[in-house]
């Protein structure tokens, strides 16, 4: 067999397979439209807020007026005493309460400093965010135009007044995400993710399914070639696949989204070509150490959450138990997510992942490696046992007929393995 | 086969046992992942995220201010820059999450009331640490400025009850509801342990179905009692994934000691529905195609992208109708309201009833399973049909 004719053989393996066509093509697609569903509203704007008016003033129900002209919050609605505030929160539809003490305006007048009560439910964190900020916010500019009223009612001109009302300011600017957008912070990341755990699943179907028809005692092309070629060919076959599936996500999807992406085409590619390369060698490792081809998606969907909780996007990295990080970066996404947000979205230049961009071509040598001994064990290991005494291995495409079936394997399917009597039969 | 229903019982944990992988995902693997999730989160919700800082001022009040950034509980002045170009650089490389510039004259401006501003570029692509750089850093220039405000209102000659009143006309006072110390792990922990029981759940059930088709066939499995069969072969699992939900229950709120306002008995309820939902959703993958890689690709399609839809990260009252919809599909997003309600507010289990009502809207996908195991009862052998997915040409 030739190069080529392996990789076609991989190629109608890979089109037969509904679980690998459904996984690969079929979820990554589907996801792109799935995973940034729940986000298409960006933030969570104009917070429903309860008031509890305990003042009645004039200049309370202009605070409530600011309030309600805020984005983050708004009024729906008043409730006679915290406890009815409660209760209304309890039975759903409240973000917030508001409460505006006795005396609000009489205080102010004072100079007395009354306090108001911004209460928000702190399990969601965004949520209470934006609670907070919408009443801090109203009550700032209320409390700043009294100040400068105040600044005012000394002789002090209105320009000099403007600027007094602080002694110090801040400007914050969020940057790369400015509307601090949540389809703009979680798909940059988790697309990368899902890019890498299809691939591991399609490879380790693709191989698991080979080991099962192994012990079957199916002859296949895969135990027959050089274990570097077969290597090579199937690598090359999911790297062409995934580099035009990572076009459609970096390119077209974050295009479509409006997904900020600053990096060079030159220097994106530089990045995807060893990340490609990480995660198709261990998806291979992992079609070999499986004995079913369906624990590869097993194992491959319990990781997603662990992996994707400490990629250090969502959770700070130092943040992280110092063991489980070094436990991570073992995952070609650790190192690739991180080098594709820096690289597309914040506009890093590429010396500044190299040191990334060198652990996923460690990566993507020390699991081509094993994948090769791995692939390699395997064979020998067949043509000692099953074909007794080690046919040599040969490209020459008249000696390897794929569909050749070997007589019933001489030994047995190993204990728990799992493939009994009732296997498939092809 | 044939046999009683202890019969049946006996052999299905027969089975478990004679399975590695089975047993792995169904007994061990479950607490060993709540407790890395556990851990992940472990540090909780006080972190010095670095920063850095551009002090073109160089006076007392910025060093001040520098020193008082660097106190607080969120942030870490990790590195001061020359110039804005470097620390730029740094804040473009991740190697600080803000970056502070302090302009020039800043003292000389407070002083002549021309309240000058600080800038603080913080990256907004990590939206969680930047709100809290955010956070931290409003609280810090508004403290270290209400101080300036009030020596100089002092300075003016003001009594002290006064100053405050100057300083600040209108005082706030921040009541969190339901998770007094505002820790955002702990709430994430608790969504995302129940995100990969659900996974676990499924997956458990289309692997021991397949278990079932290698230790003596389907055929022989449903003939003569399709119903039992099934009941039989889920039940082991039903209790023992039910087990694992109270087990992450009493990990959260007995020994780590998390608030729990509500009824134990109502969350235990909606566990053993989800288990059964889960279970529902796990067998039709299965007896669709009767092949285990077509069914966990279809579990993972399903299950994978759960937690972004349970609303604990991205509240569910704001995604739009098209994510609601495919949310109401997911049994986890109805125990995790359950559990958010009962647990966290205390709310009476009563209220609760659509909840409840949706996780029992999943018999639809458990009547849908008996009629296919039904259907494989009188159908042709079907271990000799080849699986419609997943065979490598020979």
């Amino acid at each position: 067999m030739t190069w080529w004719e392996i990789v076609k053989a991989e190629f109608l393996a890979v089109f037969s397979s509904h679980a690998i066509v459904l996984t690969v093509f079929g979820g990554v697609v589907f996801y792109s439209f799935l995973y940034p569903l729940p986000y298409n509203h960006q933030t969570p704007r104009e917070q429903a807020v309860l008031v509890v008016n305990h003042d009645g003033s004039t200049l309370s129900r202009k605070l409530e007026r600011m309030v309600d002209a805020t984005p983050q919050v708004r009024i729906i609605g008043h409730a006679h005493s915290e406890d009815e505030a409660r209760d209304r929160f309890l039975k759903g539809k409240v973000a917030g309460i508001l409460v505006i003490p006795e005396g609000f305006h009489r205080d102010l007048m004072k100079g007395r400093s009354p306090v108001l009560i911004y209460a928000g439910d702190a399990s969601f964190f965004l949520v209470y965010g934006m609670v907070i900020e919408g009443l801090a916010t109203a009550t700032g500019t209320l409390g700043a135009e009294i100040k400068v009223g105040r600044i005012l009612a000394t002789g002090q001109p209105m320009s000099l007044a403007v600027k007094q009302h602080t002694p110090l300011g801040v400007n914050m600017r969020p940057v790369f995400n400015t509307t601090m957008g949540y389809v703009h912070y979680v798909v940059p990341a988790v697309f990368v993710l899902i890019l890498h755990q299809t691939m591991l699943i399609g490879l380790g179907l693709l191989g698991g399914a080979q080991r099962e028809q192994t012990r079957e005692g199916v002859d296949g092309y895969w135990l027959r070639v050089p274990a570097g070629v077969l290597l090579t060919a199937r690598l090359a076959l999911f790297f062409a696949f995934y580099f035009v599936l990572a076009m459609y996500y970096f390119g077209y999807c974050f295009s479509w989204y409006g997904i900020i992406h600053l990096a060079k085409v030159t220097d994106l590619l530089a990045l995807i070509t060893p990340f490609l390369l990480a995660v198709g060698c261990l998806g291979i490792v992992i079609g070999q150490l499986i004995p079913r081809r369906e624990l590869a998606t097993a194992i491959v969907l319990l990781s997603s959450l662990p992996l994707v909780f400490s990629a250090g996007f969502i959770w700070p990295e130092s943040a992280l138990p110092v063991a489980l990080d070094k436990v991570v970066q073992l995952a070609p996404s650790t190192p690739g997510i991180k080098a594709f947000l820096r690289l597309n979205q914040m506009g890093a230049d590429f010396s500044q992942i190299r040191g990334l961009w060198l652990q996923l071509w460690l990566q993507a040598v020390v699991y081509g490696g094993l994948a090769w001994w791995l692939l390699r064990r395997r064979q020998l290991f067949y043509q000692h046992h099953l074909v007794g005494g080690g046919e040599p291995l040969s490209l020459d495409p008249i000696e390897v007929d794929p569909t050749r079936h070997r007589a019933p394997p001489v030994v047995g399917p190993v204990p728990g393995d799992g493939v009994g009597p009732e296997g498939h039969h092809a | 086969m044939n046999g009683t229903l202890r019969q049946r019982l006996r052999r299905e944990i027969r089975i478990l046992q004679e399975e590695p992988w089975l047993m792995a995902m169904a007994v061990w693997l479950p607490p060993l992942l709540f407790v890395i999730f556990w851990w992940i989160f472990s540090v909780g919700s006080s972190f010095d995220l670095a920063i850095g800082v551009v002090d073109l001022d160089r006076s007392d009040l910025s060093r001040t201010l520098i020193r008082q950034c660097d106190a607080s509980s969120a942030m870490a002045v990790e590195q001061q820059y020359a110039t804005v170009q470097e620390g730029r650089r740094a804040l473009v490389g991740s190697e600080i999450y803000a970056l502070m510039v302090i302009p020039e004259y800043m003292e000389r401006d407070v002083v002549l009331g021309m309240s000058p501003r600080p800038t603080v570029f913080y990256n907004g692509q990590y939206i969680l640490i930047g709100k809290q750089i955010n956070g931290a850093m409003l609280k810090t220039v508004g403290t270290l400025s209400a101080q300036i405000g009030g020596l100089k209102a002092l300075a003016t000659g003001a009594a002290l009850p006064g100053v405050v009143g100057q300083v600040a006309p209108i005082r706030g006072q921040i009541i969190p509801l339901f998770n007094q110390n505002t820790n955002y792990a702990e709430f994430l922990v608790s969504g995302a342990i129940p995100a990969i029981w659900q996974i676990l759940i499924v997956m458990v059930t289309a692997i021991s179905l397949a278990a079932e088709k290698r230790h003596g066939g389907l055929s022989g499995w449903v003939a003569g009692k399709p119903a039992l069969a099934l009941f039989s072969k889920l039940l082991p699992y039903t209790l023992i994934l039910w087990l694992q939900g109270v087990i992450f229950l009493v990990g959260m709120y007995g020994w780590l000691g998390w608030p729990m306002n509500g009824s134990w008995a109502a969350l235990i309820l909606a566990q053993l529905l989800t288990v059964l939902a889960g279970q529902a959703m796990g067998s039709v993958f299965y007896l669709l195609g009767r092949d285990a890689a077509q069914a966990l690709s279809l579990a993972a399609v399903y299950t994978a992208p759960s937690f972004a839809f349970m609303g604990v990260t991205f509240p569910a009252t704001d995604m739009g109708w098209p994510a609601l919809v495919w949310r109401s599909l997911i049994p986890v997003t109805h125990y995790i309201n359950v559990q958010i309600q009962v647990a966290n507010y205390g709310v009476d289990p009563w209220r609760l009833w659509t909840s409840f009502g949706a996780l029992l809207l999943f018999i639809v996908p458990m009547m849908l399973a008996l009629r296919l195991v039904q259907r494989l009862a009188v159908g042709p052998a079907v271990d000799k049909v080849s699986p419609a997915g997943g065979e490598v040409p020979a």
